[in-house]
């Protein structure tokens, strides 16, 4: 019995052994065969007859190629957007930081207020002005305008100021043109440019630390310039005459303009609320002088 | 007995409901950020916050009146309404696109997102015409 049972088990130990070995040389073979296949050696003067091996360099070169663009897009990944970009972003990010101070996030009446502007815009030639208004529901800042992207502009009017002097559709736009004056003459961007800016818009941050305090400081100087710089005598000055030279031609709006600055000159030297407006944009009696044709001021 | 017929009714409004609701096409947001709103107005609630590129099934259904302004849009599970000036059928060049690395270094909180999606309902916008 323990005979047959040793007998068996060493011719099945022998059959293993034969089908292992047996497989093994089949794979051999088969890898052989590839070798044959693939070898390109035996085969090179038959690729370059067929003109495959220019193909497979072509396709080398095609590839340095994609990886240099990839490379490129990957840096373009880590861009500073362009000056002009830069102005629209944190004219906006300001407001939405201020958001609760301005108060702009209110319901209100469709006062009409755009298409008055556009067509005082249009009756003195202004064509192809993008504009956007923003109301505030504030008394403490009365007016603004803000540069945006693509060389338009953000203007912004309190509403609060509108209703204490009752102001009409006429005179909210020609406060707007004033606005739009001062944004076109370049006074906010002088006023509130920062070297950074300058330095780093339209670069690239690649393998360095982005420097967001470009933006921090841009924020602080439109606080500097809406709150407390304002607008200087000489820009007022400017900006009058601007208006005056414009309106000139159609007497109606110059005689609005003219009574409106009377208007804002008695209301705000009567409104303590309003006693910081002269400093912002001096002034309206000044500017009133200024379009008085009996007076000259130098 | 009245369970049944409670059922079928119920079956048959459903059906009404989602054949009538057709998708017109698929835009893309142009605004740097939005909402889609309860109802068609700029001031009404906000269902979620959307930024610029994001693309919104608009739909058209007879039991919606969305006003010739507004769209009626389906954005993931929500189903409000966004301004037709604020859809593109092309998918526009964002900033948020052009400069992603920037964008995410600026790490805007949700109240920031809230209200930038807020100031373009806010906003009074206009062009003058070509001469």
């Amino acid at each position: 019995m323990i005979t047959t049972f040793k007998a068996k088990l060493g011719l099945s130990s022998l059959l293993i052994l034969i089908s292992l070995a047996a497989f093994s040389e089949t794979e051999k073979l088969q890898e052989e065969k590839e070798l044959e296949i693939v070898n390109f050696k035996s085969i090179k003067k038959v690729l370059q007859d067929d003109g495959l091996s220019e193909e497979a360099q072509q396709k080398e070169k095609q590839i340095v190629v994609l990886k240099k663009e990839q490379v490129k897009v990957d840096n373009s990944r880590y861009q500073y957007p362009s000056e002009n970009e830069l102005w629209g972003f944190v004219s906006e990010y300001w407001l939405v930081k201020n958001a609760q101070l301005l108060g702009w996030d209110f319901v209100k009446p469709d006062y009409g207020i755009e298409v008055a502007f556009r067509t005082t815009l249009e009756k003195l030639g202004f064509y192809q002005k993008r504009f956007k208004i923003l109301l505030l529901n504030t008394p403490s800042m009365v007016r603004a305008s803000l540069p945006g992207s693509d060389g338009e502009m953000i203007l912004l009017l309190s509403v609060p100021f509108i209703r204490s002097l009752d102001l009409s559709k006429l005179e909210i736009s020609l406060l707007l043109l004033e606005d739009y004056f001062r944004m076109e003459g370049g006074y906010f961007k002088k006023g509130a440019v920062t070297d950074k800016l300058t330095k780093l818009s339209g670069t690239n941050f690649h393998e360095t630390k982005v420097d967001m305090s470009m933006v921090e400081e841009l924020i602080k100087n439109y606080d500097q310039q809406i709150n407390v710089k304002g607008y200087t005598f000489q820009q007022q000055f400017e900006v009058t005459k601007k208006m005056d030279a414009f309106l000139k031609g159609t007497p109606d709006l110059w005689n609005s303009y003219f009574k409106l600055l009377g208007k804002i000159d008695r209301f705000v030297k009567t409104n303590v609320q309003y006693k910081d407006y002269v400093k912002l944009y001096p002034s309206p009696e000044m500017q009133v002088k200024w379009l008085s044709p009996d007076e000259k001021v130098y | 007995m009245l369970w049944w017929l409670l059922l079928l009714t119920s079956f048959s409004f459903a059906e009404t409901t989602s054949t009538d609701e057709r998708v017109v096409g698929v835009f893309y947001f142009t605004p740097l950020f939005g909402h889609v709103h309860q109802s068609s107005v700029r001031t009404s609630a906000s269902l979620t916050t959307i930024q610029c590129s994001h693309p919104l099934k608009v739909l058209e259904s007879s039991k919606v009146q969305s006003g010739k302004d507004w769209a009626y849009v389906q954005v993931a599970d929500h189903k409000g309404f966004v301004m037709k000036e604020f859809l593109s059928q092309k998918r526009p060049d964002c900033l948020q696109g052009k400069y992603p690395k920037f964008f995410d270094a600026v790490n805007l909180d949700l109240s920031e997102l809230y209200y930038w999606g807020r100031l373009y309902d806010h906003y009074i916008q206009g062009e003058t015409r070509v001469k």
